[in-house]
């Protein structure tokens, strides 16, 4: 029927950012886990009665039903899915870093369904008191890999040669590592070893923790086109007090 | 047929308001020009007024027409106490429930940082300022929205690094709030931040 056409119920999502709309609307972006991510409109929402306020919190799984046919969509009904504890302290920041990396980086309307499943393990994962740093990291080398930036942590630039924990590598941003020569001076240096304690996931180490950081960061500031990320500015005047 | 400039002023100047469009804006003008002058020069008259006398009240930051608001100079209210809000309206509604008599602060805003607002863009600095002139417990009355919890957290930190003891108000199922009808969410975090009963 053509009034269903447009039409998708029961959607898995998270809601990474509102905003105020009109006198008593929330234009919502949501990750939904089959269509990406979608602006929708949540006519009402701030009326003091409505019926989705206090349900459209960020980092919440909700099931969201939606119609329309434009660009911004329309939600028509949405439920708490429940079975995750709210993000608190530091951990909430880091849920406003992960929201606002995706909001910066990915598009809308093109699904990420294993990168949603990310999503939702992540914000566990913070939301149960893991290590904060290495969540991100690992989120972070998820996110490039899903957009299909994926990081070169194994082997060489344009070889086939393994990556040796024991050498010292220059990673240049959209070509890999490469050995760390006289002649090569651009690049971030970083050594083996954190090369491929980061193909493992494995942070343990202070000086893989401190060189996959600024790693992510070169990359994630070359994939953001000089942005400014202002959850990173506020995590970092946090950390300094 | 061309608009007259001071007209197309006036509908431009409307739609600084939130949720104002180039529709609304129109409506208004033609409003204000038609139907009703005296309310329009009444408008232009108090919007210069407020707009020349008031402003932010030293202590709380709230909106005043003197150096120091009424309620900061007021000798019945208790200086040991310092609750942070949000939003005048969120003062008011504080005063109407009477449960409250100490100070206090009014951050005109929360932080937002996927738009932008920081620290920085708060003021953080004169709350931190305030609660050191006297001794005092600082009450976090900000929202319970992801927002005002980030807003709480980073105020928290930022005092109890300068000794300042610290609290946030308690949330959980409203006042003659049956469990039938309440929202999930509110539920959930109820009784994950449940308390002990003394027997």
């Amino acid at each position: 029927m053509q009034a269903h056409k447009n039409r998708l119920e029961d959607e898995p999502a998270f809601v990474l950012h509102s905003y105020p709309f009109r006198e008593t609307s929330l234009l919502v972006e949501v990750f939904s886990r089959q269509h990406g991510r979608v602006p929708l409109v949540a006519r009402g929402a701030r009326r003091p009665k409505s019926a989705v306020r206090g349900l459209l919190m960020n980092f919440q799984p909700l099931s969201l039903s939606w119609f329309g046919k434009h660009e911004v969509r329309t939600l028509h009904s949405a439920e708490w899915q429940g079975g995750q504890p709210l993000l608190q302290g530091t951990a909430l920041l880091c849920g406003f870093y992960l929201n606002e990396l995706l909001l910066n980086l990915m598009v809308r309307d093109d699904p990420h369904e294993q990168l949603f499943d990310y999503y939702q393990h992540t914000l566990q994962r913070l939301a149960h008191g893991a290590d904060m740093a290495s969540t991100l990291r690992c989120f972070e080398k998820h996110l490039l890999q899903e957009l299909g930036y994926a990081l070169l942590l194994e082997h060489e630039a344009g070889s086939a040669r393994p990556i040796d924990a024991a050498l010292s590598y220059r990673y240049i941003v959209e070509r890999g590592a490469v050995r760390e020569q006289a002649d090569t001076p651009d690049g971030l240096l970083v050594a083996g070893k954190t090369l491929l304690d980061m193909a493992t996931d494995d942070y343990t180490d202070a000086q893989s923790a401190r060189q996959g950081k600024q790693l992510m960061r070169m990359l994630l500031n070359h994939h953001l086109g000089g942005k400014l990320l202002h959850t990173r500015e506020l995590i970092k005047d946090l950390t300094k007090l | 047929m061309k608009t007259p400039s001071s007209l197309e002023a006036l509908i431009a100047a409307l739609r600084v308001l939130p949720g104002v469009g180039p529709k609304s804006a129109q409506r208004m003008a033609y409003h204000l020009l038609q139907r009703d002058k005296p309310a329009a020069l009444r408008l232009a008259q108090s919007l210069a007024h407020a707009v020349e006398t008031l402003h932010h009240c030293a202590k709380c930051n709230n909106f005043s027409e003197e150096e120091v608001c009424e309620m900061c100079r007021s000798a019945r209210r208790d200086s040991s106490l310092l609750c942070v809000v949000e939003m005048p309206a969120d003062l008011l509604m504080m005063e109407q429930a009477q449960c409250y008599q100490g100070m206090y602060f009014v951050l005109m805003g929360r932080l937002s940082p996927l738009d932008g607002i920081g620290a920085r863009e708060l003021h953080l600095d004169r709350l931190v300022k305030r609660a050191l002139e006297q001794p005092c417990e600082v009450i976090l009355a900000t929202n319970f929205t992801v927002e005002g919890e980030a807003t709480a957290h980073y105020i928290a930190t930022l005092l109890n690094a300068q000794g300042v003891k610290v609290s946030r108000i308690a949330r959980g199922l409203p006042v003659g709030g049956e469990l039938e009808h309440v929202d999930s969410g509110t539920l959930a975090q109820a009784v994950l931040e449940r308390r002990e009963v003394a027997g």
